[in-house]
């Protein structure tokens, strides 16, 4: 009897809908756990062309909510719809660096001998972004704690600066890891291709402090109303100056 | 039971020696070096394969019998799949939940966490702030819950007040508060008995003193200046507005 209703074929059950959507969240926390413990396995996999697809879509959604939370954060300290507002334009911040800067990596990388298509480079940017969004994130809860606690407009501005520091330099030092794996197999040029990733590292960074200051404010002045932008004026590193100096007591920045 | 007990002690004693005797077995074959576990693990087939052993099995027996140095070291037990995503999302929620928490307002001025701790705050609401609309030239100065309005320049600048502490702010926060009785400069000279207000950079003669008291003055807010000081400003309206004339000082 037990062995009748054994070979009876069973219905295909259909998965509901919210279980759907948790595998979903999981193949994306499942690729950036790829990420950080099989790296060399997840850039074989890219140089093959694997599943790039997939896996840039994971990347994008996760960097997209981990970035706005992170962004939710820093703005939280002036008001509401700073927070809103830097929730929306920290992707965005990342995103438009990326559009802007990817061409000039793949077409460098074609010049000196690669065979990498711009949709692999795009692959290998967004797993830098990935990483700093995860950091971000990590560094996210220090954020809070110093806005909770301490923390003078300047201070915390620059506390900011020190932590995408130290995240952007961490995600690009796994662009450049994944660059090296990507293109092992093209032996010819591979010395100037290196060159060409660190010469582009140095682009992104300038693209993207000035990308930073065209999108301000972040934070939000505490003297100052909710501004969706600022006007243009001054830059990224004379701002940055002038913000030490106030904090160790040279200037006063209006 | 006479005769069992006999029987069963014999019997335990059978058993003791065995032991004793296995265990003399064991450590003299250690002091030798050459122990070997009676049962030896069996090998897997193919076609019966064991199943890995668990992550946390090998770390006990890399802990128990480290490997000879000429050995390469076994490769690191594997993290558990999914772990690191977890966190993760349990890091993102707990953060969403905790960004919610920190901008909800908690004080009747609609101050949120994030920003009533001292020196984080964008606006810190307290006697003494000096708060700009942002359509308006009008500094207001807080006090006991109320507005005051600091009428000219002067005012400003007897009062210590300081211009990078003046916060601009939306007009409708400004409407919040109930207005308090402005903050006004009240000049004499030593050659006149008139007393002028200041407001707006202009002097308003004030026409006498039941006006004086009735507009809330006292005495103490008097300051004096030089009479020709005084005659340098402008003459505003005098108060009341039909008072007529405004003598000089």
């Amino acid at each position: 009897m037990s062995e009748a209703i054994e070979r009876l074929p069973r219905p295909k059950l259909q998965k509901p809908f919210f279980l759907s959507e948790v595998s979903s969240t999981v193949n994306v926390l499942a690729i950036i756990e790829t990420i950080f413990h099989n790296l060399r396995e997840f850039f074989t996999e890219i140089r093959e062309g694997i599943r790039l697809p997939e896996k840039m879509r994971a990347m994008l959604v996760s960097s997209i909510v981990f970035l706005m939370l992170y962004g939710a954060v820093m703005g939280s300290t002036h008001s509401l719809w700073q927070a809103l507002s830097s929730a929306v334009k920290l992707p965005v911040l990342f995103l438009a660096t990326l559009i802007v800067c990817s061409p000039t990596l793949y077409f460098f990388n074609v010049l000196f001998g690669s065979n990498q298509s711009l949709t692999q480079n795009f692959c290998l940017i967004l797993t830098a972004i990935t990483v700093t969004a995860v950091l971000l994130l990590s560094f996210a809860p220090i954020v809070l704690f110093f806005l909770l606690t301490t923390s003078h407009y300047q201070f915390f501005k620059l506390l900011n600066v020190v932590v995408f520091a130290i995240t952007g330099s961490i995600g690009v030092a796994f662009l450049s890891a994944g660059m090296r794996i990507v293109s092992a197999g093209g032996k010819e040029g591979a010395a100037a291709r290196r060159n060409v990733v660190r010469f582009w590292i140095v682009i992104y960074a300038f693209v993207g402090s000035q990308m930073a200051w065209t999108l301000r404010p972040f934070i939000g002045a505490p003297s100052m109303g909710f501004e969706l932008f600022r006007q243009l004026g001054g830059n990224f590193y004379a701002n940055i100056f002038a913000s030490i100096g106030e904090i160790l007591g040279f200037v006063t920045v209006m | 039971m006479s005769q069992t007990k006999p029987e069963t002690s014999s019997r335990v004693d059978q058993i003791l020696d065995l032991l004793l005797d296995a265990l003399l077995e064991r450590q003299k074959a250690r002091e030798e070096g050459g122990f070997q576990p009676e049962e030896a693990p069996t090998e897997p087939t193919a076609a019966e394969p064991s199943a890995p052993p668990e992550p946390e099995l090998l770390l006990e027996e890399a802990e128990v019998e480290s490997p000879p140095p000429d050995e390469p070291l076994p490769p690191p037990a594997p993290v558990p799949a999914g772990q690191m995503g977890r966190t993760l999302f349990r890091l993102a929620v707990g953060l969403l939940l905790f960004v919610v928490v920190v901008n909800v307002p908690i004080n009747r001025h609609g101050v949120s966490l994030a920003r009533v701790m001292p020196d984080s705050a964008a606006l810190i609401i307290r006697d003494g702030l000096l708060v700009k609309g942002e359509n308006s030239d009008k500094v207001y100065v807080l006090q006991d819950d109320k507005l005051r309005w600091i009428s000219s320049l002067e005012a400003f600048e007897r009062f210590h007040y300081r211009w990078r502490d003046v916060h601009v702010v939306e007009d409708s926060f400004l409407d919040r508060f109930e207005k308090g009785r402005a903050v006004h400069v009240l000049l004499k000279c030593d050659g006149s008995p008139h007393i002028y207000r200041i407001e707006r950079e202009q002097k308003r003669w004030i026409k006498d003193i039941p006006t004086f008291e009735a507009e809330g003055h006292v005495w103490e807010d008097v300051q004096f200046v030089s009479c020709q000081y005084l005659r340098n400003l402008p003459d505003g309206p005098p108060i009341p507005e039909d008072a007529g004339p405004p003598p000089q000082p």
